[in-house]
């Protein structure tokens, strides 16, 4: 064999192998998506187009990504349903836990959405606390919450139980990063929902 | 054939310039692209248009180079490839520090994080190997593709 094939035939073996090792391996298609309480669904209870947010409320880029769904569930009125999923990074945001066990007694109150964006709002000042029960309990004021209530749920580990749900099906679907956004099946992550979410919500919507 | 000090330098070069660019590319290649896109994004460099591409195709030119390097395959253009894709990381994550955006991960390896700051370290060094590669495989040296082919 001349030496230039020898050479054609590895030169293509080594541009193929890397290709075929990753189409072997790659996960194509992501874990399920379970039923969220709709206390934590906004938008249009029967809409074709779903948008599945993976968020931690200690996450910077979670609070700045949240004028853009804002916007977005503005522009898609009745015509998108958004769905807002616990992922807590505990190891990197070690209030993110407590602030998801707070939204999930405000949930428990019909009042996850107000909760929800003054978590957010209020991010800088409760995130480096070292107890920041204070500063979830003034804003389950704000958004006038029965307070013995609040205490109680904030008081009681077994309210986890939805956020370590949400956090394992966020792992099984391979989502290492928040926001990470499903419009339909299509992934989106952190600032690209800002930059590419319309136009993948339109998309949807043809189909 | 007797191996020099040359010889073993220019294998260690390859191995490690080879093996890194193979890691970091298979790692992002077998992720969600999209966490790769958002990890491109951040660092607010290229239009819209251009990080899923960039997502996509990427992590297949890395493997393709650090293969090419790791086999001694057409080693010293290989090696002018790497260290031509390690300028192009060093001068990204450079500009990210000067112009003040905070990375939680460089995006280089994946699902493996890694800080911006160890990875403009990691990949100086890198780009450093990857010329002395360069420079060295100036001859065909053993242990290569290219000797076994010649």
């Amino acid at each position: 064999m001349g030496m230039t094939l020898k050479r054609i035939l590895t030169g293509s073996f080594l541009l193929l192998a890397p290709v075929l090792t990753v189409y072997s391996v790659k996960q194509t298609t992501w874990g399920p998506v379970f039923a969220a309480p709709k206390e934590r669904q906004i938008g249009e209870p029967g809409a074709k187009v779903v948008i599945v947010e993976y968020s931690d409320f200690q996450c910077p880029s979670c609070a700045h990504i949240e004028p853009t769904i804002h916007q977005l569930m503005d522009i898609y009125k009745g015509k998108v349903r958004f769905i807002y999923k616990y992922y807590p990074l505990t190891k990197i945001h070690k209030n993110a836990m407590p602030a998801a066990h707070a939204a999930e007694c405000a949930a428990a109150e019909k009042q996850f959405w107000p909760y929800h964006d003054r978590l957010f709002q209020t991010q800088m000042a409760w995130e480096n606390l070292q107890d920041p029960t204070t500063s979830f309990m003034a804003i389950a004021q704000d958004v006038k919450l029965d307070i013995p209530t609040f205490q109680s749920c904030y008081a009681d580990p077994s309210r986890l139980a939805p956020i370590e749900l949400d956090a394992k099906e966020a792992q099984d679907r391979q989502v290492t990063a928040t926001p990470t956004f499903f419009v339909g099946d299509e992934r989106l992550v952190g600032e690209v929902f800002a930059t590419d979410g319309a136009r993948v919500i339109d998309r949807e919507i043809r189909q | 054939m007797t191996m020099k000090g040359s010889d073993f330098s220019g294998l260690f070069g390859r191995l490690v310039v080879g093996g890194v660019l193979l890691y970091a590319g298979f790692m992002k290649a077998v992720g969600p692209s999209a966490e790769f896109a958002a990890a491109i994004a951040a660092y607010k460099i290229l239009p819209s248009a251009w990080v899923t591409p960039l997502a996509l195709g990427l992590p297949y030119v890395e493997m393709w180079v650090g293969l090419f390097v790791l086999t001694g395959f057409y080693t010293r253009r290989a090696a002018l490839a790497a260290a031509a894709l390690f300028i192009l990381f060093v001068l990204t994550l450079a500009s990210a520090r000067v112009r003040g955006i905070d990375l939680a991960s460089c995006g280089c390896f994946g699902s493996d994080t890694l800080s911006p700051r160890y990875t403009l370290i990691l990949d100086t060094a890198l780009l450093a190997l990857s010329v002395m590669v360069y420079r060295l495989s100036k001859y065909v040296r053993p242990w290569s593709l290219d000797q076994a082919l010649q």
